[in-house]
């Protein structure tokens, strides 16, 4: 009755139209963004007056945009890298090691999820004065990892758990060493775990925004610590010339994860 | 004196306090085909993974034509095995599957792909070489494991209840294939299962594993007709148990007196002690005989009620409940059945002294 | 008669031997870095909160004697139980939803929710503060409908930090909602009602206590969550209603009064750490849900 969608009567419509509105709040303001990034209309009226790409030609023109964009890529791949290897590892340990304080350290690896970030941020940016990597790559990437690792760590736990140890085991009794039966054989059956932590990680590291406006400085900022202080001065439709590129990334991340899920074998 | 192929010593392995298995001995000859049968948590898995090398013993030793392998780690003992779940590498074709322990030795290339479908020929799946696990069923994937499991001319292959995921009558089907391959390979094989059937069907010889120790070693005829231990005797077949008191004994006989004052003679059981006194004998359904009362062979007879009769085709049950109220079956072979054993009828029930044993 | 048959309940379980520390090595990395790089920061943050600028507790009693400080923490109160509310009211009917409508529907919508959530933060408040600007698209759509006569101040205040969290958190609330609504058997409900339920009855004897586990993670989750955030409500909030994680943002890169921060540090993360440790109790992990 409540779970019979064909049989809910007047209320269907209620909820239907709730279905509605939803999709159009998330939605719309993201459509808008986009058009308005080809509007040529500098206080971003809509419908726009005339269509026009001379935001993008800002941008791209721009030496400080392509930078922050660079940084924020080379630190997120970095962030993906090490964030997948540390998280394999320590996910290995979490799920096929036997010691005492294995759920006190699940929950510490995962800890860095649950905590507001501005605390993180404001110890991190007093500890890293001390250090002297405020404002450098280095320091970037090791907060970034700090933040990306748990999402890393559940998307690894999480295959490692469903994949069959046994399968480990007879390839090591087909003559392949224990190290090289993880390569040939769990890492690539566990593939798509994998996958999920570089992309989890990645996006992590690609859309921090809180610790990276303690520590960037002004020869190395971020592109969202670059649009938050853009922000806090004008509307720019350059920004939304960014936004626009920044969905894109997204769909592209979507459809690249929905692919992945379905030539997962059943 | 022969050495034996392979040779099981003295293994004890110990989790804490808990004991899983405790002093296990065996010798196992080439070419033979071994089970270990027992209920679970009886030790026969833990003792096969001792061989695989998967753990280590607390105590004994593991012989190999004479060469301890303990310190040889899994990957290097050359060992063949089937696991009870379906452990085919889910990224690669059943061909790579199978190639994958050539391809870990390092083979030459055409090496590899003859002995690949010389394999797929002995198990029958020449035509699914390039299938992908997930797209075959679970028989068919045990098949690949075994194939796998043998493409490097393994001297023993381990099998660990590789067939108690198949539902009955696959579960046949690859019982009969897997004695071909025995016999076509003359692989020596340890298998474990916890199916009685399944391992009379199969072996040359069984171990029957209990509480983490060996019970009975021997034929499927020793063990059936056999059984060394009260356990064995309930374990393999159906059997009656009648609780008596020991009433004489001596090196060459003793008499069981039954709650009814019956006395039966039987051959004595090494596994009574001197001084005990509560015995149970053993009566397989099938060697009872039935009197209506007319005939006498001499022989005690117990009386009892039917209680039940069921036609089954090759062979009649029939319940029986005797005077102090112990239910027995008793089973006939076609043809033999009385024709007037009704419900509430009374029977006299009698066995050959050499059917009888006392545990 | 004794009838044995094997019984089936399985293979022996076989470990490995159990040495005391067996596979701790690859977790060492991670250990390391979160010791290091999270443990020892977040800690000396805290521990700044009782030695700095003199050891003792005067940050304490001015975050908590001031009446400054006491409005932050209530505006921050009032924020996320707003926005809680807010994200439950809408989030009901749409996992609902989600869980029994025809597949395409719901694949299209799920769709939409994930584009939403994995949308970069700035990007999806940067949206927001274009539509609820005073020449925003909003104001001039209500303005052209003749619906008000002046722009409405939908920004830099209350209502422009709660619509902008809402859209930001919904999807936290639905995700969780929706994993518990789906996984309830139509059965049940039909069962009730065959028992002479009445609708309303059925939904509240039977619908609600199946789903109130993920009701409950999904509460908390966007409570605790909308406690300790930041952006947002920096960027759509007003001065007058500033939350608790901007005060301590304030409070280090303008005043540089690390031991107030400290302190304000410690409130914040007592706060969230109870309210997690309650959802733990209640309702075991709700974080790590799968997206689909």
């Amino acid at each position: 009755m409540l779970l019979d969608f064909d049989r809910l009567g007047l209320f269907r419509i209620v909820l239907v139209g709730i279905a509605l509105l939803v999709g159009a709040f998330l939605l719309l303001p993201i459509l808008l963004i986009v058009a308005l990034s080809f509007g040529s209309s500098r206080y971003l009226q809509f419908p726009p007056p005339a269509w026009t790409l001379k935001w993008y030609a800002a941008l791209f023109a721009d030496p400080d945009w392509l930078s922050s964009f660079a940084t924020s890529l080379e630190i997120a791949v970095t962030v993906m890298i090490v964030a997948t290897l540390i998280g394999l590892m320590a996910s290995f340990g979490l799920t096929r090691g036997r010691f005492p304080g294995k759920e006190v350290l699940r929950a510490l690896f995962l800890t860095p999820m649950v905590l507001p970030v501005v605390v993180l941020a404001v110890g991190l940016y007093a500890f890293f004065l001390r250090l002297h990597l405020n404002g450098t790559f280095a320091g970037f990437v090791i907060a970034h990892v700090v933040v990306a690792l748990p999402f890393a760590i559940i998307s690894i736990c999480n295959a490692l758990e469903r994949f069959d140890k046994s399968i480990e085991d007879a390839a090591v009794l087909c003559g392949a060493s224990p190290l090289e039966a993880k390569i040939r054989i769990t890492l690539p059956a566990i593939r798509l775990g994998l996958f999920g932590a570089a992309i989890f990680s990645f996006l992590a590291s690609w859309d921090e925004v809180v610790i990276a406006i303690f520590m960037a400085s002004p020869d190395l900022q971020t592109l969202p610590v670059r649009i938050f202080s853009t922000l806090r001065q004008d509307l720019s439709p350059v920004i939304a010339a960014v936004s626009t590129l920044l969905v894109g990334l997204t769909i592209v991340l979507m459809l690249l994860a929905s692919l992945l899920r379905k030539g997962k074998p059943a | 004196m022969t050495r034996p192929f392979l040779s099981i010593q003295a293994i004890e392995k110990t989790y804490g306090a808990v004991v899983a298995v405790k002093d296990v001995s065996l010798d196992i000859a080439k070419g033979e085909f071994m089970t270990f049968l027992g209920p679970s948590g009886s030790g026969k898995s833990t003792t096969l993974y001792v061989v695989a090398g998967f753990l280590e013993p607390t105590r004994g030793d593991v012989l190999l034509e004479g060469k301890s392998v303990l310190s040889v780690p899994s990957n290097k003992r050359n060992i063949g095995m089937v696991f009870q779940r379906y452990t085919l590498f889910p990224h690669l074709s059943v061909a790579d599957n199978v190639a994958f322990p050539l391809k870990v030795r390092r083979r030459p290339k055409a090496e590899i792909d003859a002995k690949v479908s010389a394999m797929l020929k002995l198990v029958r799946l020449d035509r699914m070489a390039e299938r992908m696990p997930a797209q075959m069923s679970g028989g068919q994937q045990q098949r690949v494991a075994l194939a796998r499991a043998l493409a490097y001319d393994p001297p023993i292959l381990l099998m660990d209840e590789p067939l108690s995921a198949l539902d009955k009558k696959l579960r046949e089907e690859l019982q009969v294939e897997i004695k071909r391959i025995h016999a076509e390979t003359g692989v020596t094989i340890l298998y474990v299962t916890h199916d009685q059937e399944e391992a009379l069907r199969l072996s040359d010889r069984v171990a029957l594993f209990n509480a983490g120790r060996i019970e009975q070693l021997g034929t499927g005829r020793d063990l059936y007709e056999t059984p060394a231990t009260r356990f064995v005797a309930g374990f393999i077949g159906n059997s009656n148990f009648l609780s008596g008191k020991l009433d004489r004994r001596s090196s060459t006989a003793c008499a069981i007196v039954l709650p009814d004052g019956v006395r039966f003679d039987a051959a004595p059981s090494a596994a009574i002690e001197p001084q005990r006194r509560d015995v149970e004998i053993m009566i397989r359904p099938d060697h009872f005989r039935l009197h209506n009362g007319e005939r006498d062979d001499g022989l005690p007879k117990m009386t009892g009620t039917v209680t039940d009769t069921t036609y089954l085709g090759e062979y009649t049950l029939i319940a029986v409940r005797t005077a102090w109220g112990v239910p027995l079956t008793v089973r006939l072979p076609p043809g033999a059945a009385l024709p007037d054993i009704a419900r509430g009828q009374t029977i006299d029930l009698t066995c050959d002294r050499a059917n009888l044993r006392v545990f | 008669m004794a009838s044995v048959t094997a019984t089936r309940t399985g293979a022996e379980r076989v470990r490995r031997q159990p040495r005391p520390v067996a596979g701790f090595w690859p977790t060492t990395p991670a250990l390391f870095l979160l010791l290091v790089f999270f443990v020892a920061p977040v800690v000396g943050l805290l521990l700044r909160s009782v030695l700095d600028p003199q050891p003792g507790f005067s940050n304490y009693a001015e975050v908590f004697g001031s009446t400054t400080y006491l409005r932050v923490f209530t505006n921050t109160f009032v924020v996320a139980g707003l926005v809680t509310l807010a994200t439950l009211l809408l989030a009901f009917p749409v996992a609902w939803f989600l869980a029994i409508a025809p597949r395409r529907w719901s694949s299209l919508l799920f769709g939409i929710i994930i584009l939403s959530m994995w949308t970069n933060l700035l990007t999806r408040t940067y949206a927001w503060m274009v539509l609820l600007q005073r020449t925003g698209v909003i104001n001039k759509a209500l303005m052209d409908l003749g619906l008000i006569s002046a722009p409405l101040p939908l920004i830099n205040n209350l209502a422009g930090v709660t619509i902008g969290m809402t859209y930001i958190m919904l999807p936290f609330m639905i995700l969780p909602l929706h994993s518990t609504i789906r996984t309830l058997d139509p059965a049940l409900c039909r069962a009730a009602a065959l028992c002479g339920a009445s609708p309303l009855q059925v939904f509240a004897g039977v619908f609600l206590p199946l789903v109130a586990s993920g009701l409950g993670a999904g509460i908390l989750m966007v409570f605790v969550m909308s406690l300790g955030y930041f952006v947002t409500p920096a960027l759509l909030g007003g001065t007058a209603n500033m939350m608790l994680a901007e005060l301590i943002a304030q409070l280090v890169q303008s005043l540089l009064n690390w031991g107030l921060a400290g302190a304000a540090a410690v409130v914040l993360l007592v706060v969230t750490l109870t309210i997690y440790a309650i959802q733990l109790r209640l309702f075991g992990f709700g974080v790590g849900h799968e997206v689909e």
